[in-house]
Formats: structure tokens, sequence, C-alpha cells
């Protein structure tokens, strides 16, 4: 399950026509190589989520394509895709190992197989115990695992993250985190994750793209190597000194 | 329960199921209670005659004559096949169209003037009509019951499609669902708590139907033993009429409403 | 300053243009259906053709229309009208003292199922044929819909317009008089208007049962000389009525609290 380049050229995007239009992404160019992680930060309600519709084929760009394994993206479910949402969406009426399964019942897979596969992935985020629970007996970081777990089930080449992280308290985010972190090294599909948190997007991403205010488009992307992401490093520090100064925020030490 | 007893004020959790069984049993018991003996009250302070307002008691008493005749369960299995039968076919279309009309604006703007405008023609108005078409056989009152039916469904079911959270349908599409698995697999199953409750509601308004129809053609049923009864003037079998087909009527939307509840409810 | 309303995403003539298709599309079935089954064969052996209904729609206009209507509209008035008063005062009185709420409210529920349909045979006994009876019933179904409405109304003060009250130093009395009975008012006017069609359905369900005066007689009569066409036309007078009593409450409605949104569909059937 190897991914393949990610590309968007040249997006743009509004919503509303007339005097009611919204731009939200101007001239976004960025690409995402075979494998890799691209971490998207950017304020609030700078387009981010819109960025991973277009790329997931839920609408068309106003202007400019996206490119997925060199063809265009077209509208319409895409069986190389997972993603995984801020608010997990499992379907309350199946069971932890249902909600798995169910994306690869639509692809055709047979019921003993696809409810295998789900145990696995769900023994991979650790819930193994829950597999027959409801989405109403889970805990937030509980069910957003479930929701990783399903995406990932899908063994996409193209995994698309929207903040999946941000509801879930701060200790359960480290853990997932570092879960997700070895996931994806495993499995090495191409990602694109969304996220507020720029410290997140250096411990999980090789590259980060920061956007600017809406309207809005690439500001700066800035690669990451492997000893930005330990978190105790001084190159860590920097990382994020130069991401934070991107989005308008100083360090707020010495002389202002 | 009713939007008056969720007013109550929730006493201390160790005590709610004595609490319950207050509001639930208790209470309407002491109503009732309470109710016979003013009609006992009544009746004896006017000194009103059998014909006009028999004794609680005489009443009890002919309910409890009627009880193991076959005549009577007769008349009652009539009407619940009736209603039965109208109420299935009710629900499975009110349902499948209501879905319909739901996921497909353009169905639902086309629907829309007629369905608006059949809705201030009450299943009573069609009662006259439906004896003319199918005289005073079964057919008639099935069909009026499934309209009834049909129309509360149809509505319901629609609202409730539409109101459906758009995460849900996203996620299925992300999973790869086309539209119409995503209507019968995700839209349908989340709605269907709705629904169920609208099944209930449709259950009472149908077996209210078929009695009604009963009133004005009919030649078996417990609409017909009413009103036999209420022509010859035989009051306690009236009544005694009355409180059966409130308690069918309540047993029926209780057994829906169960139904409902382990079935499809998932919250 | 006005706030600029959002355009709709399409073209509004698109609802407009689809609804008129989904009547002409209706209409034609109907027809299709008449011609169909003039020949006499099947169930539903005798259904006119909307036109046919139309001439008898007109003929009876031009005949009995008023006077049936008139008829009806009268029971119904009364019956509503006694009704929604009732339930103001047995709401505000159940739903304010606490006692007789406890003790009667369980009881109007177990009753509120049986519909007054059941009543209609108990009715006749009691009262006869008449104006009463029609009314009693018309009154009972309109109470037993908007009593829920008044009790609710009466108890639902909302915290920040009390607390303000009791900032303000209100006396009891004038508590009552600005706080509960227009809150219990504004909350009635919802479920008088929900009774609307129940009250309506209950006069002519009374009607076809006594069958002396109004379009619910009228409505007997014809299908007892098996006038279809004229029993469809009596249908739609009915709904017609039904459709303008709705729209007409509704503008008054708007008259006199502008400030609310008016849902068009509180409650179904």
């Amino acid at each position: 399950m190897s991914g393949a380049a990610l590309a968007f050229e040249d997006i743009s995007h509004h919503y509303g026509a007339g005097p009611d239009r919204v731009d939200v992404l101007v001239h976004v160019t960025f690409d995402v190589p075979a494998g890799t992680v691209a971490c998207v930060v950017g304020p609030s309600g700078c387009g981010k989520s819109t960025l991973l519709s277009l790329a997931a084929g839920l609408a068309r760009p106003s202007a400019g394509a996206v490119r997925w394994d060199g063809r265009e993206v077209k509208l319409g479910p895409n069986f190389d895709l997972g993603m995984a949402f801020q608010q997990p969406g499992l379907f309350p009426w199946l069971t932890v190992r249902q909600n798995v399964a169910i994306g690869l019942r639509t692809r055709g897979k047979a019921k003993a197989e696809a409810l295998a596969t789900a145990d696995e992935f769900l023994g991979t985020v650790g819930l193994s115990e829950f597999l027959d629970a409801y989405p109403s007996q889970l805990s937030g970081g509980m069910a957003q695992r479930v929701g990783i777990a399903r995406a990932l089930a899908l063994r996409p080449r193209l995994l698309l993250m929207d903040e999946p992280f941000a509801a879930v308290d701060a200790f359960t985010r480290i853990k997932l985190q570092q879960e997700l972190k070895a996931l994806l090294r495993r499995y090495a599909p191409t990602v694109v994750f969304v996220t507020h948190d720029v410290s997140e997007a250096i411990v999980l991403g090789d590259v980060i793209v920061v956007m600017s205010q809406r309207p809005a488009g690439v500001q700066r992307i800035i690669p990451v190597t492997r000893e930005d992401r330990d978190r105790s490093s001084a190159s860590y520090a920097r990382k994020l000194a130069e991401a934070l100064a991107c989005l308008g925020v100083t360090s707020g030490m010495g002389g202002e | 329960m009713s939007r008056m007893q969720r007013e109550e004020r929730a006493p201390v959790a160790r005590y709610r199921w004595l609490a319950a069984w207050r509001d639930r049993v208790l209470l309407p018991l002491v109503g009732i209670l309470l109710v016979a003996i003013v009609w006992q009250a009544v009746v004896m302070l006017y000194r009103l005659p059998l014909v006009v307002l028999p004794e609680p008691w005489a009443v009890v008493r002919t309910l409890a004559g009627l009880l193991p005749t076959v005549a009577f369960w007769r008349d009652v299995g009539v009407s619940l096949y009736e209603f039965a039968a109208g109420y299935a076919t009710g629900v499975v279309l009110g349902v499948a169209v209501g879905l319909l009309l739901g996921e497909s604006r353009t169905f639902r703007l086309t629907a829309s003037p007629v369905i608006e405008a059949l809705r201030f023609i009450v299943p009573f108005a069609w009662i006259p009509l439906t004896v003319l078409w199918f005289g005073t056989s079964y057919t008639g009152k099935i069909v009026l019951v499934a309209y009834a039916v049909f129309f509360v469904m149809t509505v319901s079911t629609t609202r409730s499609i539409m109101q459906v959270d758009p995460t849900l349908t996203r996620i299925g599409t992300m999973l790869g669902m086309g539209r119409m698995a995503l209507a019968l697999f995700v839209h349908l199953r989340a709605a269907a708590p709705a629904i169920a409750s609208a099944a209930r509601a449709a259950a009472a308004v149908g077996w209210i139907a078929v009695v009604a129809a009963e009133y004005i053609g009919a030649s078996a049923g417990l609409g017909v033993m009413i009103t036999n009864a209420a022509t010859s003037l035989q009051t306690p079998t009236v009544i005694a009429g009355m409180i059966a087909m409130g308690l069918i009527g309540a047993t029926v939307s209780a057994v829906v409403g169960w139904l409902a509840r382990t079935r499809l409810d998932y919250r | 300053m006005t706030i600029a309303a959002r355009r709709p995403a399409f073209v509004p003539g698109r609802a407009f243009l689809l609804g008129t298709l989904g009547v002409a599309v209706a209409l034609g079935v109907w027809s299709l259906l008449a011609v169909l089954l003039a020949g006499g064969g099947g169930v539903i052996n005798r259904l006119p053709a909307p036109l046919v209904v139309v001439t008898k729609l007109v003929a009876y206009a031009r005949a009995d229309l008023v006077r049936d209507l008139a008829a009806s509209l009268r029971v119904f008035a009364a019956g509503w009208l006694i009704g929604v008063a009732a339930a103001t005062l047995a709401g505000l009185l159940l739903g304010r003292v606490n006692v007789l709420g406890r003790i009667f409210l369980p009881v109007i529920e177990a009753i509120r199922p049986v519909s007054s349909i059941a009543w209609v045979p108990l009715s006749i006994v009691w009262f006869g044929f008449g104006l009463t009876s029609k009314v009693f019933l018309v009154g009972l179904a309109v109470f037993l819909v908007v009593i829920v409405y008044a009790v609710d109304g009466s108890r639902r003060i909302p915290t920040d317009v009390s607390r303000t009250a009791s900032m303000l130093g209100m006396s009891a009395r004038q508590g009552f008089l600005h706080l509960i009975l227009p809150g219990t008012l504004a909350e009635v006017l919802i479920g008088a208007r929900v009774s609307l069609m129940s009250g309506w359905g209950t006069v002519i369900v009374a009607e076809l049962v006594a069958a002396d005066a109004g379009l619910g007689a009228h409505l007997i009569s014809v299908q007892q000389s098996y006038d279809v066409a004229a029993v469809v036309a009596t249908m739609i007078c009915f709904g017609a009525s039904g459709f303008a009593m709705n729209a007409l409450f509704t503008i008054v409605e708007r008259r006199l609290m502008p400030w609310r949104r008016i849902h068009a569909r509180e409650l179904d059937g």
C-alpha cells in the first residue's frame, strides 16, 4: 500500500456568488510526494478543511486542479482514499467493529474478511476489548481511535485528516500522535494532515505547509527533519518559532 | 412520557423508581378513582337514569359481561384486522415514499403542493367516498387506515430524512457509498428512531380512523357494536365500548412503541 | 436599515415549476383513471373526471354551499372557542396549583388518546343529534389538544424574565397579569392552531353521524344518492375551508404577535 503523489495545482475556490461570494483559497500550489506527510497549519477558518474536501473529491475546485497519482481528482467516491474528521462520525447504530468493517464491505469485501480486518486494525489502535461496544459507550479519544482505525483499515494510498485530535484532551492527544506516527510509518500512505496545533505538525509532518488568512494562499513550506521532532531539542524550538512567526506570532522573548 | 410529566422535578436518584411508580401507576389510579367517585356522585345526585349516565359499576359489569362473549371478540377482531392490514400497508408505502421525497429535492418540490392540498382533506372526510367505492366491506376500512397512516408516515419520514446529520453522509461518501447505499444504509438507519415515534403516532391515528369508519358504514367491528348500542340506547354498552376502544388503542400504541424502541432506537 | 436577504441558491421559479408539474401529473393520473374505469371494471368503478367534479362544485357553490358551510362553521366556531377558553382556564388552574395538577393531569393524559370519535355515540345519547351534541364534541376535541399547551405555557416562564420581575418587585397579582397570563396565552395560541385541524375534522365526523345540517350532512346525503362527483366536490370544499381557516389564523397570528416565527407545521395530524 504505497502512496502516490498528490498535487495541488493553482487551486482557487470560493463559495456563493455575487455579493455573497466568499473567496476561501487563492492560488494554492504545493506537492505532497508519495508516502510523505504534509501538515497544513494556518489561522482558523482559512480554508484548510476546504483543501481536504477538494482533495477528497467532495467538491470541485473553482479554479485549478488537484492531481492524484497523475490524474485529476473527480467528484464522487475515491477508493484510494481514507479520511478522518474532527468528530469521528461513527454510525451510532453499529458496533465498533461494524463501523470499521463497513467501509470494507462497501468496497466489496466479504463480511468475514471485513470483520477480521476490522479486528486487526482495532487491535493496532489498542481497542481490542471494545469490539462490540457502541459508539455512545466510548470516550472521545476512543471514538477518535475508531475513526482512525476505520480510515486505515481501508488501506488507503491517500489519507486525509482534518484536525482529528482537536476535540481530544491534551494527554490523549500526545498519545494519539505517537500511535498515529507508528501507524503511518508502518503503512506509508500519502498523508495530508490539517491541524491548528503547530507542535503537532512538527511531530507528525515531513513538511509543514503554512497557510495565510482567508483568502488563503500558501505562505511558506517548511521541511521538517528527524531531530526537529524531538520536543526537547533545540531544533524543535527553532522550527516552532519559525512556523509561529509565519502565523504572525512572535516568540515574546527578547526586547519587544 | 408527556410534556407535562417532564416538568416534574426529579427526586434524588435513589428514589427515582419510586417516583416513576408514583407517576405512572399511583397517581393515574387516584385520578381514575376520583373520576369514578365524581361520576357516581353525579348519577346519584341528579338521579340520572341508566340511559343517560349509568353508574360506573354498571359499566364495569357490562364490560365484564362482554368479555366472555364471542360476538365481542369477533367485533374487536374485525376492527383489529382492518387496522393491522391498513397500518402495515400505510407504513411500508409511507416510509418508502417519504425516503424518496427526503432524498430527492426534485421529487419533493414536485409532490409538495399535492401533499399540502391533500393534507387538508382529513381522513374522516374520505369515509363516505370509501363507503361508496367499497361498500361496507373490510377493504374500504383498510384503504382508509392505509391512507391516513401513509400520510402521517410520508410527512414524518421526509422530515426525518432531511434532518439526518450531514456528517454521516460525508462519512458514508468517504467510505465509498453511492447515493442508494447512503439512502438505505445511512439515512434510513439514522432517521429510524424518529420514524419509529412517528409510526407510534400513526398507530393511534389509524385505530381512530378504523372505528370512525365503522360508525359510518360497516357491518361488523367495534365501531358497529358501539353505534348499534347507541341507537338502542344501551348506554352502559356504549361506554364499555369506548373504554375498550381506548384500551386497545393504548395497547396497540404501546406495542408499536416498544417494538420501535427495542429494535430501532440506538440511542 | 434593512438586512439584505440572502439570495437563494437556485432560481425561485424552479420550485414553482416543479410544483405545478406535480399538480398537473396528479390531475392527469386522475383523469386517466376516470377514463380507464369508466367502463365499470374493477373495484373503484365510479371515478368522476376532474372536470365533472368542478362542475358539481360550481353547482353546489351556487346552491347550498354557503348555507352548509355556515352551519358547519357555526358549530366549529362555538366548539373551538369554548374548547380554547376552557383549556386556558383549566391549564392555568392545573398548571399553577400543584395539587390539582398532580391529580387531574394524569386523568387527562389517559383520556386524550381516546379521540373525540369515541365520544360521538355517547354524545348522541346525551344530547341527541342537535347543535349541542356537535359543539360538545368539537369543544372536547379542542380542549384535549389545547390543554397540554396551556399547562406548559402556565408553567414555563423563562428564568431571566421572572428574575427581572422579582428584581422589579412585582406583586403576585402583577406577576400573574404580566408574566403568567401572556406566557400561557402565547402557548395557547400555538395549541389553538394545532387544534384547528382536529376540531374541523371532528365537525365533519359529528355531522356525518348526525346528518342534519352542514358540510358533513351534505356529504352523507350525496353519498347516499351515489353521486360520486358531488362527494368529491364536497370533500374539496372541506379541504379548502380548512386551508382557508389555517391561512386566516396565520395572518391574525402574525398581526397579533409579529415577533414570533410562525412554524408552518407545528404538529402533524
